[in-house]
């Protein structure tokens, strides 16, 4: 049942009990009489009728007595019941916690935040420097003990991060190849120069695109899963369960997957690099009639044993940076299933930062050992 | 009799929240010994201690003798004769149950992998789940689960076995049957036995001896068997704990 509203100069007097939907009504009600109030500059609130309040409304109720209060009007409860005092002092009491609470963002704290962040992202990047070497440690130590070697670990992972990724990797970097070879013969074109683009192609892919798209997807697919299956096993004690028992968490949990990146990446750089061409090698085909001969006898000419080797090695050191960040943002996790879907984005986020970041540091330092392009 | 386990000086915490300042105790050759207290008491966070997974700010942890955190060698070695069985049971969700069994052994032993499946089965049948063996451990419920890593952490014949909150999340008969597993291994075997739980029944039922923590002090305020706990204790907190009494509290 839902309450009404009297207004009866200086009274408002409650029939019924108020419930949380009369919450507008009661809101329309003291808007229309708001005035009359004010000039009366008094006004008793009057439960003779009603047992109680529902404090949804009640708060609502306040806030008008509050507000008229400020503009100068006595206000005064009659005939309340008891619950209902109760409910009112239990309203005041948190009324000013509540407007502190809406303050909080101050200067301060927003300076602290900012603070806060910047120290954090620092010390992940700290963590991440200590866990890369501690994982350089166990990986050193298992290759001179080869006995120790979980190969069937190792060869789970790369099915997984490697094996399973080549229909993805084939497929973009042919369609990469395709939509880059349209686009540079286009524009080639106008300069009659599209004989050219078998060699820009092949360039361009083989020394960025190419290893920079299959680090990519191999950070989304294989990144995440590493820093969501770590992060799991963390919020399930299994890590601490291996740790009790004595295994080397780094050795058991970190190398292996490492190790099936470093097999695998090279070979998933190889793969993009020649569909990438390929796909190059279509569009040459269909839309700019270079016959697929023309094609292969100008990437002859054009590319060298270095260009399909220093992708590969570039891919190197992109399998240590993705393997490191998933496991150590899976370590990181504390808590429950949030702080693993965090993780995994943080993992995803990270791992492709710093995959380009290397990229960018290898290609300002190494630019040079490239012969020139020869047409 | 003589002294398995020595904490001296503990102090300790999660991050830089202090949990536990100055908690000295021994765990005795052969008996079970209960860790009790209210939730955050720290009784968790000092097995975590002793078991070498959070490192302690002050005292030292003894295990027959040598702190295991003096060095490495010292904890590997602690850790290859004690048994740890955690909440969840923390099975290893991609390996099958008898794997999970036999992980240690392929760590440590140079058993064949026939050998290697025998112990397994012989642990599992101990606690009642050879026919369990091949399954998954998210198939099985929670009380295999734990019986699971239960047979895992004794793969290795333990000295000490440690178990947290083993009740935690069990119906009364399930548990129970939990106690009188562990105590049977506790007597067959004569392996020491340590327990964090806030479950009265099985301190009732199984406990040699109890110590309580409580989280004002941030230490030790009560030793003796459960018995004397309950009927001699003047300590207001103690006979509230073993008397489940929230009247008794002082706040």
């Amino acid at each position: 049942m839902s309450g009404k509203l009297e207004y009866d100069e200086p009274r408002v007097v409650i029939r019924g009990v108020l419930a949380d939907t009369d919450v507008d009504y009661v809101r329309n009600f003291f808007r229309r009489y708001r005035s009359r109030i004010l000039d009366s500059g008094r006004l008793v609130v009057d439960f003779r009728d009603s047992p109680g309040i529902d404090s949804v409304t009640a708060v609502v109720l306040q806030g008008f007595c509050n507000e008229l209060r400020r503009a100068g009007v006595r206000v005064s409860f009659e005939n309340t019941p008891r619950s209902v005092m109760e409910i009112f002092e239990s309203l005041s009491k948190f009324e000013s916690a509540a407007s502190d609470f809406k303050n909080r963002v101050s200067l301060g704290e927003t300076l602290e935040f900012i603070g806060r962040s910047w120290y954090e992202m620092a010390s992940t990047v700290a963590g991440l420097g200590r866990f890369l070497l501690e994982t350089l440690g166990a990986f050193l130590q298992v290759l001179l003990t080869p006995m120790k070697i979980r190969w069937h670990m190792i060869l789970y992972y790369m099915e997984e991060s490697g094996y399973k990724a080549v229909p993805i990797v084939a497929t973009l970097n042919w369609l990469l190849g395709v939509v880059l070879g349209y686009q540079a013969g286009y524009q080639m074109r106008i300069f009659g120069a599209e004989n050219f683009m078998p060699t820009l192609l092949a360039y361009s892919i083989t020394w960025e695109i190419g290893p920079m798209l299959a680090a990519v997807l191999v950070a989304g697919r294989s990144g995440s899963a590493y820093a969501a299956e770590i992060g799991t096993m963390k919020v399930r004690e299994e890590v601490d369960a291996l740790r009790v028992m004595g295994f080397d968490i780094f050795n058991y949990l970190v190398v292996p997957k490492m190790m099936a990146l470093l097999f695998v990446m090279p070979f998933l750089v190889l793969l993009a690099n020649i569909s990438g061409v390929l796909g190059g090698m279509v569009s040459g085909m269909m839309f700019l009639d270079l016959p697929a001969g023309t094609f292969v006898s100008k990437l002859g000419g054009a590319v060298i044993p270095l260009d399909i080797l220093w992708g590969m090695l570039k891919s190197v050191v992109y399998a240590v940076i993705i393997s490191t960040v998933g496991s150590y943002m899976g370590m990181r996790v504390r808590g429950g299933a949030s702080a693993v879907g965090r993780a995994t984005t943080a993992a995803v986020v990270m791992s492709i930062f710093m995959v380009i970041f290397a990229d960018a540091m290898l290609s300002l330092l190494f630019v040079h050992i490239r012969p020139g392009l020869s047409f | 009799m003589d002294a398995v386990i020595k904490v001296e000086g503990l102090r300790g915490g999660w991050d830089r929240l202090p949990v536990l300042d100055g908690v000295d105790f021994r765990v005795m050759e052969g008996e079970i010994l209960m860790i009790v207290g209210r939730s955050g008491c720290g009784k968790s966070t000092l097995m975590r201690h002793m078991l070498g997974l959070i490192k302690p700010w002050a005292g030292r942890i003894l295990f027959r003798g040598i702190d295991v955190w003096s060095n490495p060698d010292a904890m590997l070695n602690a850790r290859r004769r004690w048994g740890v069985t955690f909440q969840s049971g923390a099975l290893l969700g991609n390996l099958s149950i008898l794997e999970n069994v036999m992980l240690p052994l392929r760590e440590y032993t140079d058993l064949t992998e026939r050998e290697m499946i025998t112990v397994a089965f012989s642990k599992l049948e101990t606690v009642g789940l050879a026919e369990f063996a091949t399954a998954n451990p998210m198939e099985v419920s929670g009380g295999m689960q734990k019986r699971a890593g239960l047979a895992r952490a004794m793969a290795l014949d333990p000295e000490v076995l440690f178990f947290d909150e083993p009740s935690a999340g069990l119906d009364p008969v399930t548990s129970a049957k939990l106690d009188n597993l562990i105590k049977s291994i506790n007597r067959s075997l004569g392996t020491t036995v340590i327990i964090v739980t806030h479950e009265l029944a099985s301190i009732f039922a199984i406990s040699d001896r109890v110590i309580m923590l409580d989280a004002e002090t941030r230490g030790i305020i009560a030793t003796g068997t459960a018995r004397e706990l309950r009927d001699g204790s003047t300590d207001p907190r103690v006979r509230a704990f073993f008397r489940r009494n929230v009247g008794e509290e002082s706040d």
